[in-house]
């Protein structure tokens, strides 16, 4: 009892002191002058979905340094700051509110999980400070019911890619009762839902719904219980690893059924992982560095190779939406501050609403954003494709 | 056709279990301490092996022997600076520096290998083979069979040689041991090392039927802890044999209530079954005197 | 001892400091501030169960989580935040309950796996309930509570965050100064001991849980309203490992310690944020360093580099203990038709006697005679198969708290004092006698305090009462754990072996203070090897024998019976042969120690010995308790380290030798209390004895052995743990004799055991002296040692004061009656 009560004495000076520094640090910090704008990123830059924040990172950097070659926005150079969410919401959220109210980031772009921007988006319509979602597809991260809506996003939308998938599996394959096999996160939450609403919207019924894990290295049961529900095709949501997974369990119980899939296989090496079934796969996309590319595609891979120098392939650069998508974010968002004239949140969120033409690397955009509809990918930037070799190839119906 | 293709499923995913989990059996047997990191070892060994074979194109022979010899050195590294500052002291520190480790070696591996999974093709995993209506790849029965060796291996090396009885004696009463002439700290630094082994020969095994990447390790780690736990940490044939309780249930589970109450059934399982055999299915509750 | 008000104030002014943050920080900064007092909260909850009761969990974010929904989920059906926050507590309280039912069945690896897939099933509980929780996509639009008009921002949020955590701190605080802390705290230290103090660990523990997990449920309950969106990501297990991190770096068992681990968990990070996806690679490496470090936890290490201790003696102040301890009701205790089989062995049968009160009942018989079963039958650890225990009620198979609370208390063979409380707790929390009152109650620390004092002046014990009972010498852990076991009033006081160990001044103290209980009008029970005592101090004597009592009746009766001296005494006077020609051999010694000094910190147990024995020549160093006999033989054989000096044995020094290159040079330790490998065969031990040599021939040697040592023939294939202490002391020599050393050590090969045993052994040195091994040896029963030895060291205070041949100390009689025990009979 007696040495517990020295130490106490000398920790309260200390943590008094500690505590004080704590809150003397943001005044500090925010007395600095301003002389660049600043870019935010919340992503997951390690753990499972590091890739994804790499993929991001990557777009971002090669669009900042096109931007600031060409002498910056507003005459100041974007300069970008990253943070790790680790894929969770609550890190995600201190770490947006870090970067907005210490750092004065300009605009804050978010990553690949729904939950984190979910949990970010509520905060930046309170700050007023604009959001660019560049790969979470949840529907709601860009339709949330705020007055005066800040998030944007050029990537995917669940709903729309979900109506997509639907029609394909019906115009492709005449399935009738398909089954679903989701990875067990909230995006195949989120593609659940959507998917539920596409069938019921054609009414259509499904032979099952089945969940996966990122760590599964046997998804066989749960396609037997698919099988024995009589499912004739599968709709498959699920990153790249564990989609192959999918892929090989369906190879050894040498079920041939046709498998639409949302993007996940195009994040990596799915050719690889998948085996000699990978072609069967049929997944959707909104960009690749596959094919023939435009000449904006192929300005962008050459300066990626120069960058990155262990970009060598095609192969190397995925996966392909993170980059193009947050390629062409960065470049709107470039475009909104210049309309803007300021880094003014309430202004930039109309400057997003201003854009006129923008010649992206995934598209031509046109009118991007207007204050009802703030996703710039619509349901005719979705494409099908599949794996030939290491290339994703678009199929033709 | 459900029945027989979970089973076989269950029996591949459990003995996989039950090979890394008696990693944890080893060390805790030995020390009553446990190398947390076990799943990034598992993942270190896949990463090597990877490595040597596929980027260096070595023969398999000499990346496989190569990467687990540099698992056990990891075992060792872990003890000497993770375990034994710790355990000497009594205190349980271990606990958290062998969970630092892990997110060290997590982390390095994500910056050096890269971010993407990687396929390590084995030909034990590319056609299957049908048995009892069901299809495997030749290496799912491989894994079983590796395991119930080493588990056989290890019982016979404890219960019928020097060196083993010599551990086991480590085990019983360290200070009486050294006074038999038996070099404590070696023999604990060496289940350290059998430990990673171990769980390198699992990494190696496991990564043709999964991916390569830095985070493959953790939920296999905790779920052969489950495992070690359930057979009763101190028994061999325990933990064999609850790898594959803990599989069967998983696959079983799945077939016929579906998948979306496989983790939340068979952690409730683990409960129940620790509730009612509070030293697992074998474990020996220690010679208890008043 | 009073306690000083300190860290009350510290605990006010900690939390007014964070108001003052709270009060003139900005956003990001309050945020901050919000989670680390959360976080605090939370640690201070694990430190309930991992600083107070010593169990670890690993599924604390699962309570975390239970209370973040919980007050997610009201707060978007419209309930206020001011009843969900109460409600949170209540519910992780409730889960908490019913996990620490299950839970509480295991220990160690175990309970950590019971907490890790609780943390799983709650993280996939909050994703498949959907209707419920939202699901993967979680609950958004939580809004912020509001009191009295004020909408809570996140200043606000921050304050209550920080008043919740300066709550926290204050529970604790009171907590763990209360009974129920100290009981949790014994339970901790010694299970065994608690119980026969009327503690019932399973209600500690559960109470420990379940307070932790409301506490933890709490601090959850505050998350969701500051982070207006929850999600099962929020909670990843991961999470738990953080918040089980800020109580081990901060320190467990201290009452800020969690709130420095706080800081570092959640602080660390965020100065960090900066590296990106170095982060977690950067935090990793920190995290290892603070272990390094500081291993004990901040707090911890600081605390052990100023440990200071109060030095305040015990002192009756004036209390009548004779009155206090007077019994109530002058019951006899009466015992008919006890016996216990185990696994188809009956270890005893038919036992039956009364003790009455006032007087001193002794219970003795050869080794194994089942005397330490009737006395763990009688405190309630065993249950008896047959009989009855009568004292107001019969106790027979009634739980050791229930026992202990019906008036029986005890001590042990080897003493269950809780380690890590002071002398005085230990006596404080017995005095409860299992009743610890409201769990936050004020405890009567005054009172309590003066009357455990008493007790410890009563045992005569004159040390600090403020030490740790794990620093204490031996005797005085005796004297404590009787202390102790008086503290809770029994009517009947049952002592196991509470002799052994000590030294004839001690043992005449001993048998005077029993008296001096007695006489209270307690019935003392006693179990003892030493015949001088039981026959000087006993009132009535029963003598078991195989499980059955042969005889009973006074003293002198009893020593009479033909029965009793043929069962026990074997009709044989403890004797040593002592050689027949007097040694003689080379005079350059094989093993010597030359100003050998080594200690515990500070003070040196052993100082600058120097000794020395020759080729075949048997030596024994003697000395008073604590003389620091043991501490040379541990020094000598490597166990003890570090040492400076010199130990050499053939020339060769060893001092900075590990105790296994040691032994392969040929020095066996047969070690004090045996330390047979209870889990091996005999027949493995053994051959575990020659581990080092390479030369053995097992069936020869093994077979001369048992020759040797019969009793040890038809145990050779059952498990060592299984033998009585007798054939464990057999086994032990032979363990050592079959490494062929240059010198056998023995550490008090005498020490439990019975007359008939002891003899035993020392016609086996005998005659291994005279067959030419050279011998070091230890023993308490000094003319023993005397009879068998050629010469001998005294020591004192860890330095050899007198040295002579066995013969010229034998009849030093003042040496003997300063030193040395008597092997009487």
């Amino acid at each position: 009892m007696f040495d517990t009560t020295r130490i106490s004495r000398r920790f309260v000076l200390g943590t008094v002191a500690a505590l004080g520094l704590l809150a003397a640090a943001p005044v500090q910090n925010s007395a600095w002058a301003q002389d660049s704008i600043k870019i935010g990123l919340v992503a997951a830059l390690s753990g499972q979905s590091a890739k994804s924040g790499e993929a991001i990172t990557r777009g971002l950097m090669i669009a900042i340094d096109e931007v600031n070659a060409k002498g910056g926005v507003l005459g100041k150079k974007l300069e970008l700051i990253r943070r790790d969410d680790e894929s969770n919401p609550g890190k995600g959220l201190v770490a947006a509110r870090e970067l907005v109210q210490r750092e004065k980031v300009a605009v804050l772009f978010g990553g690949l999980d729904t939950p984190v921007s979910m949990a970010i988006v509520p905060y930046i319509n309170a700050e007023k400070v604009p959001f660019m979602g560049v790969w979470a597809a949840g529907t709601p991260i860009t339709r949330n019911g705020a007055a005066e809506n800040y998030a944007f996003r050029v990537s995917a939308v669940d709903e729309i890619v979900d109506q997509a998938l639907v029609d394909y599996a019906v115009a492709k394959y005449k399935s009738k009762t398909p089954g679903m096999i989701l990875i067990n996160n909230a995006w195949g939450e989120s593609n659940e839902a959507g998917l539920k609403k596409a069938l019921a919207g054609s009414n259509m019924k499904y032979a099952g719904i089945e969940k996966f894990n990122d760590a599964d290295v046997d998804v066989v049961p749960q396609l037997t219980r698919l099988k024995a529900a009589g499912a004739d095709t599968l709709f498959m949501v699920g990153n790249v690893a564990p989609s192959s997974i999918v892929v090989k369990s369906l190879d050894r119980m040498g079920w041939d059924v046709p498998i639409v899939s949302h993007w996940g296989p195009a994040g990596g090496r799915f050719n690889e992982l998948a085996g000699a079934s990978a072609p069967k796969v049929h997944f959707i996309q909104t960009f690749t560095f596959s094919g023939k590319l435009t000449p904006k595609g192929e300005q962008v891979f050459a300066a990626l190779k120069k960058k990155f120098p262990e970009i060598k392939t095609t192969a190397d650069v995925t996966p392909a939406v993170g980059i193009a998508n947050a390629y062409d974010g960065l470049h709107l968002t470039a475009l909104a501050i210049a309309k803007a004239g300021t880094t003014e949140g309430p202004k930039v969120r109309q400057g997003f609403h201003a854009i006129d033409k923008y010649d992206g690397l995934i598209k031509s955009y046109f009118k991007p954003f207007s204050s009802d509809n703030q996703d710039a990918l619509g349901p005719k930037d979705y494409i099908f494709t599949r794996f030939v070799g290491p290339e994703i190839l678009p199929l033709t119906n | 056709m459900l029945l027989m293709s979970a089973i076989i499923s269950g029996l591949g995913l459990g003995s996989m279990y039950g090979l890394i989990a008696l990693g944890y059996h080893v060390t805790y047997t030995v020390s009553n301490t446990v190398n947390f990191s076990q799943g990034s070892v598992l993942m270190l060994a896949a990463v090597l092996g990877y490595t040597f074979a596929i980027r260096l194109g070595w023969p398999m022979p000499v990346a496989v022997i190569l990467a687990l010899l540099l698992c056990a050195l990891s075992g060792l590294v872990v003890e000497r600076f993770l375990v034994r500052p710790f355990a000497e002291k009594g205190s349980n520190g271990w606990l958290m520096a062998t969970v630092a480790g892990g997110i060290i070696l997590d982390n390095l591996v994500l910056f050096t290998f890269g971010k993407e999974p990687r396929s390590f093709p084995s030909p034990l995993a590319t056609k299957p083979v049908e048995i009892f209506g069901a299809g495997v790849y030749p290496l799912q029965l491989v894994i079983p069979v590796v395991g119930l060796a080493i588990a056989i291996a290890l019982q016979q090396l404890m219960q019928r040689t020097r060196h083993g009885k010599a551990l086991l004696a480590v085990v019983q009463n360290a200070d009486a041991a050294r006074l038999m002439g038996i070099n404590v700290r070696g023999a604990i630094a060496g289940s350290f090392a059998v430990s990673a082994l171990f769980a390198g020969i699992a990494g190696l095994l496991i990564a043709p039927l999964y991916a390569v990447h830095s985070d493959m390790g953790t939920l296999f780690g905790i779920k052969a802890f489950a495992v070690a736990i359930l057979g009763g940490m101190t028994s061999a044939w325990g933990v064999m044999l609850a790898g594959l309780i803990f599989g069967l249930a998983e696959a079983l589970i799945t077939a016929y209530f579906g998948s979306i109450y496989t983790q939340i059934l068979t952690f409730a399982l683990v409960i129940v079954a620790l509730a009612l055999m509070p030293n697992g299915l074998l474990g020996r509750a220690g010679v208890k005197k008043v | 001892m009073q306690t000083r008000p300190i860290i009350p104030i510290a605990i006010l002014l900690v939390t007014l400091a964070g108001l003052l943050v709270a009060g003139i920080a900005k956003g990001y900064t309050l945020f901050i501030l919000a989670l680390v007092a959360m976080t605090g909260v939370v640690g201070v909850g694990l430190n309930v169960l991992l600083g107070l009761t010593g169990q670890v969990s690993f599924g604390h974010v699962g309570f975390y989580a239970i209370g973040a929904y919980t007050t997610g989920i009201l707060s978007l059906q419209g309930v206020s935040f001011w009843i969900a926050l109460p409600l949170a507590g209540l519910i992780g309280a409730a889960v908490g309950f019913l996990l620490a039912l299950p839970a509480l069945r295991v220990k160690g690896p175990y309970l950590a796996m019971v907490t890790i897939a609780f943390a799983f099933i709650i993280e996939h509980g909050a994703v498949e309930w959907r209707g419920l929780t939202g699901g993967s996509n979680g609950l958004m639009g939580i809004l912020p509570p509001s009191l009295g008009g004020i909408n809570f921002g996140e200043r606000e949020m921050a304050m209550l965050a920080v008043l919740l955590m300066g709550f926290a701190f204050a529970l604790y605080h009171r907590l763990s100064s209360s009974a129920w802390g100290l009981g949790m705290r014994a339970v901790r230290d010694s299970e065994v001991a608690a119980q026969s103090l009327g503690l019932n660990p399973v209600t500690i523990k559960v109470t420990a849980f379940t307070l932790s997990a409301a506490l933890t449920a709490l601090a959850g309950a505050l998350f969701s309203p500051l982070m207006m969106f929850i999600a099962p990501s929020s909670f990843p297990f991961f999470q738990s490992i953080l918040f089980l991190l800020a109580v081990i770096i901060g320190g467990a068992g201290s009452v800020f310690g969690p709130l420095l681990g706080a800081i570092v968990v959640v602080g660390l990070p965020e100065l960090l944020s900066d590296l990106a996806e170095y982060r977690l690679l950067f935090f990793g490496i920190l995290l290892l360093v603070v272990l390094w470090a500081a291993p004990r936890g901040i707090i911890g290490s600081i605390a052990a580099r100023f440990r200071r201790e109060d030095p305040h003696v015990a002192a009756n102040d004036g209390i009548d203990l004779a009155a206090w301890l007077k019994p109530a009701s002058a019951l006899p205790l009466v015992i008919e038709g006890l016996g216990i089989s185990f696994g188809g062995i009956r270890a005893a049968h038919g036992v039956g006697f009364m003790a009455e009160p006032g007087k001193v009942t002794a219970v003795i018989g050869p080794n194994g005679a089942g005397k330490t079963t009737v006395l763990n039958m009688i405190g309630g650890f065993y249950k008896p198969d047959q009989g009855s225990i009568r004292l107001e009620d019969d106790l027979a198979g009634k739980p050791a708290f229930a026992v202990s609370r019906a008036g029986i208390a005890r001590t042990y063979q080897t003493t269950q004092l809780f380690g890590d409380l002071s002398v005085l707790d230990n006596i404080r929390i017995a005095l409860r006698r299992g009743r610890l009152g409201l769990l936050l109650g004020r405890s009567k620390a005054d009172d309590d305090s003066a009357l455990a004092e008493a007790l410890l002046a009563f045992v005569g014990y004159t040390g600090p009462v403020a030490r740790l009972a794990g620093a204490l010498p031996h005797v005085d852990r005796r004297l404590v754990e009787i202390a102790r076991a008086l503290a809770t009033q029994p009517s009947v006081l049952l002592l196991d072996e509470p002799a052994a160990g000590l030294m004839r001044g001690d043992k005449h103290a001993l048998s005077l203070l029993l008296r001096r209980i007695a006489d209270c009008g307690i019935s003392v029970i006693l179990v003892e090897h030493d015949m001088a005592l039981v026959m000087g101090i006993s009132d009535h004597v029963v003598v078991l024998d195989a499980g059955t009592p042969i005889a009973a009746g006074t003293p002198a009766e009893v020593r009479q019976n033909p029965a009793v001296i043929k069962a026990y005494l074997g009709g044989a006077e403890m004797q040593g042969r002592p050689r027949v020609a007097p040694w003689s051999g080379p005079a350059d010694a094989v093993l010597a120690t030359v100003n050998l000094t080594a200690g515990y910190g500070a003070a040196p147990v052993l100082e600058k010995l120097s000794i020395a024995v020759k080729p075949g020549e048997m030596v024994a160093l003697l000395g008073a308790n604590g003389a620091g006999k043991s501490s040379a033989m541990r020094a000598i054989s490597g166990l003890l380290r570090p040492i400076e000096g010199s130990v050499l044995l053939k020339d060769a020094e060893l001092r900075q030798q590990p105790a296994h290159k040691i032994a392969a040079s040929g020095l066996a330790l047969v070690p004090e209390g045996r330390q047979v490998f209870p889990e091996l065969s005999v027949y493995d031990n053994l051959l575990l004895g020659a581990y080092t040599r390479t030369d053995l021939k097992p069936e020869e040697e093994v077979a001369a052995l048992l020759h040797r040592f019969p009793r040890l023939r038809d145990r050779l294939h059952n498990r060592a743990g299984l033998l009585s202490g007798g054939e464990q002391q057999m086994l032990a020599v032979a363990r050592g004799m079959i490494a062929k050393p240059q010198v056998m050590m023995l550490d008090e090969p005498s020490l439990g055991l019975a007359p008939t045993i002891i003899n035993e052994v020392f016609t086996v040195l005998a005659d291994l002296r005279d067959e030419g091994v050279t011998i070091l040896l230890v023993d308490q029963m000094a003319v023993l040692a005397l009879a068998v030895a050629d010469r001998a060291y005294v020591l004192e205070s860890g330095h050899v004061v007198r040295e002579g041949s066995a013969s010229e100390l034998r009849g030093d009689k003042a040496l003997e009656a300063a030193y040395l025990g008597h092997a009487e009979n």
